[in-house]
């Protein structure tokens, strides 16, 4: 070949390391950057005056007196909008009532239709919910216009049932925007408080709020008229109520969003030490974050004795031969088993044959195993690189040999294997699959801090929750900000393993050097 | 002196015995529990590394109380002589002996021996000055310790007597908490030697104890050696022949693993017997 | 003697070199017995991964035992909970190979630039700077991994999939393609004699190639562009993770290797007028390939044996995608099936529905027993080779 060609090929050679070790850099940022971003929202986001009454109401931190007039001043703001919906509803009312007259005519036919119209009759009036009198009515609709086509049926038929359709077809798009105002604001003064807790407050984090508010605008659907996949269509809604009371809605929660949520950046640190509620769609992540420590910990607990004492003897006392060099392989061969197998060990032989429950015992003595080698191998490779001169200096005194290791060698080797230990715990921490069968329960209450009473208790682990929450979650994607915030926390966890042990592995090498 | 001697035999070279006479300076030499001044006698004595031979059949008599010097061309065993005294070669799994090594009259590698007790007699000086990355105090602590000492008094009493002897103390005396591993090559190295004579021993072995120090060090611990004399019985392997001249009464200069000539250091230096004892000395080879 | 210089506690009578018998004995029961115990906490520790390979076994074994070999080696059809049940793990014994191969292919030239890279072109700072991302990527954990692809990738991959591929292509193909073809014609021209009628021909048959290949990379590109990816949850997504966990134990372990090649050989290399590539390429690859080879059967063994990211965006399909290198179709591995099926089996224990989970995982373990082996083979091959004993 030509020089130039090999120059080029030479140059071509370097770029293309060099593009893949950026590749590299650029895929971890890609990876973490949207992590972190959105993960911090769990911690630090708007919130809106419903975040601080719920947070009051279920973990009592925050000031009641503060709160109060914040509730106040948005009640006021709130009002107006309630006065509207109010005064559409009962306008509609009036429309149902006017309707009453000839329903009532209708109703004392003596065929099928009459009586049907008069059980409908009975749901009806200024008592009974509005929405629930307009289902009813509604459903008279199908029936009245295959009565109407009957012989002998009255003349009025079409004109009632064109106006019960009148009346209807603008009532279901105000419980459609009804419905959003709830997602919104919650439950309207005055209403009866629901069960679930999702459906006590209005929304708490402002970027949500500010998501419905869409929604209260803008009705989107999917058309599908033309070629191809459809196309998402945004009509407003207010045209659905031109000249009606809620008109003027639209621009008011426009113009007083704020006032009606009151949004407030806040760092909640709430998020990493309250308990979930409703599922995770409120609330911290405390009983995952309790669960990762406590499996953690156990592994390390179990773990870290039986690796150090193999990585003694693997160092100091085993003679080459096949016995040791069998054993050897059996440990590398148990840093290659992968990580669901564990599980299944854990199932088979904790659960099964020694009968532990499932829990945090079952769950760290399965993680204990997945990180034994990462321990004895990070202890073995510290223990060699004690100076051998320590070694000579110890003997040379008189120390026995295990005198030696305890006084000497295992001071000198105990940053790396700190180290190793260290890093293995970020391991433990983040590993999911060994822990699927042996501890994870998707819901539970969070450990008790007394290790007696939490050892057979299964548990919440940020991990297994990750999955759980965005796989099997019910409201998967309403609750991304969750999602999110535990991974990045999980991450963080890790990495500041990480980063200890890179700290502590250069401290090593400066004392090394003296 | 109060004992004559035994009279050595150098086999290799089926030569006549040269007696050491009378040590040159005249100190008062306490045998110490010895039933004669010979403190180290090897008998026939051979060391293997699996199959090569390091040190082959030396006879050797040490004297109690007095300066030996062990020269000769690196590779020569002297190291692994040195190292059998106290038993440090049992760190070589491949490592082997025959014949007689008589430490205070003890077969050193009598199945029985107490080894620990061994090496807390013979103490040992190392090429490199090797403390342990803890404070000075405890570096000292650590053997009196490991011999049961508890009570902190006495161990800051040793910890000073050793480091007074070891000319360290009033160098180190306000911070005797510090890393040992702060102080300079010389220092860590008398640092060393009291570290070895924290433990009361009786003899005290030197690997080339100046190898790695610059000269100035050097002749601190030269002095220092001086001053041990005849407080200790002292073995000192150097590949440097000035500093056998200067500190030692008795020198012995081994090549390939057999000992060529063994005598007093002004009899060797100045009239040696043999032609390689000469050639080395001269620097014809080493 | 210096006894008389201060009153030494070391003094102590027992300081006898000779031990009594008895003394003997104990000292030597007790270093046995000492001895004997960390032989014992070693060995349990060592010896652990036998208790799981006979615990997987053990009932994995009921499974063959009830149904055979033919129907869980030989079937598509996966209907555990189907009456009469079918157990055929062809299919996802499939998946997990295609997202094998899959992460290698993603893993085995980006890890091994990377690594080449690390070794031979970056000067040793730099290096140390560049150490920590791949650390870093080691460390997150796997359901961070599979979180990023199920809720960052996967919508990513199903709305704009077509042209982010057909983007893909473009970058890898065309720079290639490029020095493909200058590198063709020079070789192909370099028997011709006369300097202006090689450089002539040189040209021509560059420009020749050219035409020829670009259609063929553009209308390729178009194919991609045009690609309607059905749901982001698909073999794809999961193999490009899969190869993103794998690149740190590529990336370190081919690193090690190459560094062990040596100055000597780079430096005979260089002394003969080789470039930086040719000398990696034709000198340091061969005399590093085992090393390499054992980091890519690592990378296999990490990829293999990923639950967290294939349960959560493969969209757990068990069949075999048609065509059967259709990357862009769900899929279903051992891993995620046994992490899956695993809660509704564990009740009924004794079952074949929950033995066939054991027995796909002693599958897995005995899938990534063999890769351990051969990697150790491997390496161990090739420090004898240095060593120069082969």
């Amino acid at each position: 070949m030509r020089i130039s060609t090999r120059k080029l090929l030479d140059r071509s050679f370097s770029s293309v390391g060099v593009i893949s070790i950026a590749l590299m850099g650029l895929i971890l940022l890609v990876i973490l950057v949207p992590i972190f971003r959105k993960g911090i929202g769990a911690l630090v986001f708007e919130a809106t005056v419903e975040h601080r009454r719920l947070i009051l109401d279920n973990f009592d931190h925050g000031d009641d007196l503060e709160l109060a007039a914040e509730i106040k001043s948005a009640r006021e703001a709130r009002q107006p909008v309630y006065e509207m919906v109010q005064a559409f509803e009962s306008r509609q009312q009036a429309k149902i009532d006017s309707l009453r007259p000839d329903l009532e005519t209708l109703a004392e036919r003596d065929d099928s239709m009459g009586r049907l119209v008069a059980r409908r009759l009975k749901r009806l009036g200024p008592d009974e919910d509005f929405l629930e009198q307009v289902e009813t009515i509604q459903q008279l609709v199908p029936r009245l216009r295959e009565y109407g086509d009957g012989d002998d049926a009255p003349k009025e038929i079409a004109a009632i049932s064109s106006g019960i359709t009148r009346i209807t077809s603008q009532t279901l798009a105000f419980a459609e925007l009804k419905e959003v105002l709830y997602d919104l604001l919650g439950p309207a003064p005055g209403e009866p408080m629901p069960q679930l807790t999702r459906k006590q407050y209005g929304q708490t984090r402002w970027e949500k709020a500010r998501e419905t508010i869409d929604h209260l605008f803008f009705i989107e659907r999917w058309d599908y008229s033309g070629p191809g996949m459809g196309t998402l269509v945004r009509e407003p809604r207010v045209e659905q109520f031109r000249e009606t009371e809620i008109e003027p809605l639209f621009a008011y929660v426009e113009g007083h969003a704020e006032a009606m949520l009151q949004p407030r950046w806040t760092l909640y640190w709430g998020f990493l030490t309250d308990k979930p509620l409703d599922s995770h769609i409120f609330g911290g992540i405390y009983p995952e974050l309790i669960g990762t420590i406590y499996l953690t910990l156990g592994a390390i607990l179990f773990a870290v004795p039986i690796g150090i004492i193999a990585a003694i003897y693997f160092t100091e006392y085993a003679k080459a031969g096949r016995l040791i060099s069998f054993l050897r392989a059996c440990v590398s061969t148990l840093a290659g088993v992968p990580s669901i197998v564990f599980g299944m060990f854990g199932l088979a032989f904790f659960l099964n044959v020694w009968q532990l429950p499932k829990g945090v015992l079952a769950g760290s003595l399965t993680l204990a195993l997945l990180i034994l080698p990462v321990i004895i191998r990070a202890s073995e490779e510290a223990i060699r690189s004690v100076p051998h001169t320590y070694r000579e200096a110890a003997l040379s005194l008189g120390a026995g040999r295990w005198r030696t290791i305890v006084t000497v060698i295992l001071p000198a080797a105990l940053p790396g294997i700190l180290t190793g230990i260290v890093i293995s715990m970020g391991r433990a921490a983040g590993e999911t699959a060994p822990i699927i069968f042996t501890a994870a329960a998707s819901v539970a209450a969070p450990l008790s801090l007394n290790p007696l009473q939490a050892w057979d208790q299964p548990t919440a682990a940020l991990s297994w929750n990750i999955y759980n929450l965005c796989t099997e979650h019910e409201a998967a994607d309403e609750i991304r900000h969750v999602q999110f915030g535990m991974v990045a926390v999980l991450i963080t966890v890790v990495l500041a393993l990480n980063l200890f042990a890179i700290i502590l592995r250069a401290r090593i090498a400066k004392k090394l050097k003296g | 002196m109060n004992a004559t001697p035994t009279p050595l035999d150098f086999r290799p070279f089926g030569e006549s015995t040269p007696r050491p006479g009378n040590p040159v300076k005249s100190i008062h030499v306490d045998p110490k529990g010895a039933q004669d001044s010979v403190y180290v006698r090897a008998t026939d004595f051979s060391i293997f590394y699996g199959r090569a031979e390091a040190v082959c059949k030396v006879n050797i008599d040490i004297y109690a109380g007095l300066v030996t010097a062990i020269i000769g061309p690196s590779g020569c065993g002297k190291s692994t002589f040195l190292r059998s005294i106290n038993r440090m070669n049992d760190l070589i799994p491949s490592c082997k002996t025959s014949g007689q090594l008589l430490f205070d009259g003890v077969d050193v590698y009598d199945r029985r021996l107490d080894v620990t007790v061994l090496r807390k007699k013979a103490g040992m000086v190392f090429q490199k000055p090797n403390p342990f990355p803890k404070s000075i105090f405890d570096n000292i602590a650590y053997g009196p310790r490991l011999h049961g000492v508890k009570s902190q008094a006495q161990l800051a009493e040793i910890v000073e007597q050793s480091l007074l002897q070891a000319a360290l103390w009033d160098e180190v005396k306000d911070r005797l908490s510090a890393n040992a591993l702060g102080l300079s090559g010389g220092q860590q190295q008398r640092l060393c030697i009291a570290r070895a004579l924290a433990v009361n021993p009786d003899i005290l072995l030197m690997d080339e104890p100046t190898s790695a120090l610059d000269p100035n060090a050097t002749s601190r611990i030269e002095e220092l050696i001086s001053e041990l004399r005849g407080k200790y019985t002292i073995i000192i392997v150097t590949h440097n022949m000035q500093q056998a001249a200067r500190v030692s009464d008795y020198t012995a200069f081994l090549y390939e693993g057999a000992l060529i000539e063994y005598g007093e250091t002004r009899q060797i230096f100045t009239n040696p017997t043999r032609k390689h004892t000469e050639d080395y000395i001269t620097g014809r080879f080493g | 003697m210096n006894s008389s210089d201060h009153a030494n506690p070391l003094k102590i009578s027992s300081d006898r070199l000779i031990l009594s018998a008895r003394a003997n004995l104990t000292q030597k029961i007790m270093a046995w017995v000492g001895q004997a115990f960390l032989f014992f906490v070693a060995s349990v520790a060592a010896t652990a991964v036998l208790f799981i390979i006979f615990y997987i076994a053990r009932d994995a074994i009921p499974f063959f035992r009830l149904r055979g070999f033919q129907e869980f080696f030989g079937s598509t059809r996966w209907y555990p909970s189907g009456s009469p049940p079918v157990f055929g793990a062809l299919a996802i014994i499939f998946g997990s190979g295609l997202v094998t191969v899959g992460a290698i292919v993603v893993t085995a030239p980006l890890g091994l630039s990377a690594a080449m890279c690390l070794s031979d072109i970056l000067p040793f700072s730099v290096r140390q700077a560049i150490k920590p991302i791949v650390e870093i990527l080691a460390a997150i954990p796997s359901v961070a991994y599979g979180f990023f692809a199920l809720v960052v990738l996967a919508p990513l991959l199903q709305e704009d999939g077509g042209p982010i591929l057909a983007v893909t292509w473009y970058i890898v193909a065309l720079p290639s393609l490029t020095i493909g073809i200058i590198m063709a014609s020079d070789l192909l021209t370099f028997r011709i004699t006369t300097e202006k009628k090689r450089s002539m021909a040189r040209r021509l048959l560059a420009l020749g190639l050219f035409a020829i290949a670009l259609p063929l990379v553009v209308f390729t590109g178009q194919i991609l562009f045009q690609l309607k990816i059905t749901t982001g949850t698909n073999a794809l997504n999961v193999s490009f993770i899969l190869g993103i966990m794998a690149l740190p134990t590529v990336v370190s372990v081919s690193e090690d290797a190459l560094q062990a090649v040596g100055r000597e050989l780079r430096e005979g290399s260089y002394a003969l007028g080789a470039t930086r590539a040719e000398t990696i390429i034709q000198t340091v690859m061969p005399a590093a390939s085992s090393g390499i080879l054992a980091a890519l059967l690592l990378g296999v063994m990490r990829a293999l044996g990923e639950t967290m990211v294939v349960w959560m965006a493969s969209g757990n399909a068990a069949q075999i995608p048609t065509p059967w290198f259709n990357y862009l179709e769900p899929i279903r591995t051992l891993t995620a099936t046994i992490a899956g099926d695993m809660g509704e089996a564990d009740h009924v224990t004794g079952s074949a529905r929950y033995h066939v989970l054991f027995a796909m995982g002693f599958l897995l373990l005995l899938l990534c027993f063999v890769c351990n082996m051969l990697s150790e083979w491997v390496v161990s091959r090739q420090q004898k080779k240095l060593r120069g004993e082969v």
